[in-house]
């Protein structure tokens, strides 16, 4: 459960998110639509404390994993070194199954045979997907993603659909945020509209067959 | 007047200077690398910003002998203690380094996307281990060829403890330049063991480069 309560958040002056409030039910995928620049990954930081929040309130019931746009893996360590390194400071119970746990995700995420690997010989798929398995290794309750498709083809965007749609077989929250309508609204379960930092529309999708079209000439207008 | 003293002699006698010349160097060197180092972090977290720019810019504004000569000669006259050759040596060669390599650290701190700095942080890696095993092997990678650099040049300015009486490879060509009443000959010889450490350096930093590009492929 992910509650976002009269949010606000400026830059310098600039206010970019004004009056967010938000509920998440654990189990659900939330999308984070809107053009660029509107407030969706300024959001998402802000829920992972990454920018501090002028006013307003965030509860997160647990571990918070955070997908970045461009993965952020770290260069100098192999795939398997990317996804156990952070498992050393984790309690000692679960640090006990590092190795196995990793194996088991990479081999889910299907890039198992890439670990020793280092991030430059990967590709934009691979890359995405090492990411994701390093955010599971968390064992997040709350998964955050900042445009988990960009720079992705067609199919490799399908996958990740996908894979988010199985994580979410769970209990985890997950937000995602996206300019691609057409990714969001084949793995979310709700859509919510960001536009000049406001919520302009907040849509539950088996309700709104034909979001895409809307979605679309609500951004020509 | 004739010359004495035979070649392999003049080159065992000017190469007594190396330990001098080596202490230095690694002293320098040392000093240069943690205080270089720590003050970059401590500017890159937005401490000290202000006073750590004054002590760059003063000790890069200023000539390497002004500085020995201040640690060496008027500093203990204040104080009131003594400082010897070698110790007023490594003092103001490491400090002096340590402002131009606060300097490569930064760049190279600067230059890491910020990405690298969130992700580790969100990975909930504690902020010493960021540092070491994240932040710090890049930064290194990245700037080892300007950190060569600033090797070679602390090799070189370690020639100035010869104004304070240091016996290091410089003094001693000058002493036997003094002897033989000739110079070419003891300062060549000089030259070449200089030549030949800078050699010896910039090698091993080649290979120290290699070694790491391949690390991460």
């Amino acid at each position: 459960m992910l509650t976002i309560e009269n949010v606000y958040k400026s830059f310098q002056g600039n206010m970019v998110l004004k009056d967010i409030t938000l509920a998440i039910e654990g189990g659900s995928i939330l999308g984070l639509a809107g053009p660029s620049g509107e407030g969706k990954s300024t959001l998402l930081r802000c829920i992972q404390g990454l920018e501090n929040i002028d006013s307003g309130k965030i509860v997160c019931g647990g571990r918070i994993g955070f997908m970045f746009q461009d993965f952020q893996l770290f260069p100098h360590m192999s795939v398997l070194q990317n996804v156990v390194y952070a498992g050393k400071f984790q309690p000692r119970e679960r640090r006990a199954t590092l190795l196995r746990r990793a194996e088991e995700l990479l081999e889910r995420l299907g890039v198992w045979n890439l670990c020793d690997r280092y991030p430059d010989r990967l590709s934009g798929g691979q890359k995405q997907r090492v990411a994701l398995a390093r955010t599971l290794m968390l064992e997040p309750e709350v998964l955050l993603c900042d445009e988990p498709t960009s720079g992705l083809d067609m199919a490799a965007t399908a996958d990740v659909a996908e894979l988010l749609r199985s994580i979410c077989a769970k209990r985890t929250v997950v937000a995602i945020a996206s300019h691609d309508m057409s990714f969001l609204t084949k793995v979310a379960d709700r859509i919510v509209l960001l536009r000049h930092g406001t919520i302009a529309a907040d849509i539950a999708l088996d309700q709104f067959p034909n979001l895409p079209k809307l979605a679309v000439s609500f951004f020509e207008e | 007047m004739e010359i004495t003293v035979k070649p392999i002699d003049a080159v065992i006698f000017v190469g007594t200077g190396l330990s001098i010349s080596f202490r230095l160097l690694l002293g320098g060197l040392s000093v240069g690398l943690f205080l270089g180092l720590t003050l970059a972090i401590l500017r890159h977290n937005g401490i000290g910003r202000r006073p750590i720019a004054h002590y760059v810019s003063l000790l890069r504004g200023t000539p390497v002998l002004l500085q020995l000569s201040l640690i060496y000669f008027a500093i203990p006259g204040i104080l009131g203690v003594r400082l010897s050759v070698l110790s007023a040596g490594i003092i103001t060669f490491g400090l002096n380094s340590s402002a131009y390599m606060s300097e490569i650290f930064r760049s190279g701190i600067e230059g890491l996307p910020r990405g690298q700095f969130e992700a580790a942080q969100t990975l909930g890696i504690p902020r010493f281990f960021i540092w070491k095993d994240i932040i710090l092997p890049q930064v290194f990678t990245a700037i080892l060829p300007a950190l060569t650099g600033e090797v070679i040049a602390l090799l070189k300015e370690t020639a100035l403890i010869a104004t304070i009486g240091g016996a290091d490879i410089m003094r001693k060509s000058q002493v036997l330049a003094a002897e033989q009443f000739t110079y070419f000959m003891p300062l060549c010889i000089a030259g070449f063991y200089y030549y030949f450490i800078v050699l010896f350096v910039e090698s091993l930093s080649r290979r120290l480069e290699r070694r790491l590009r391949r690390a991460h492929h």
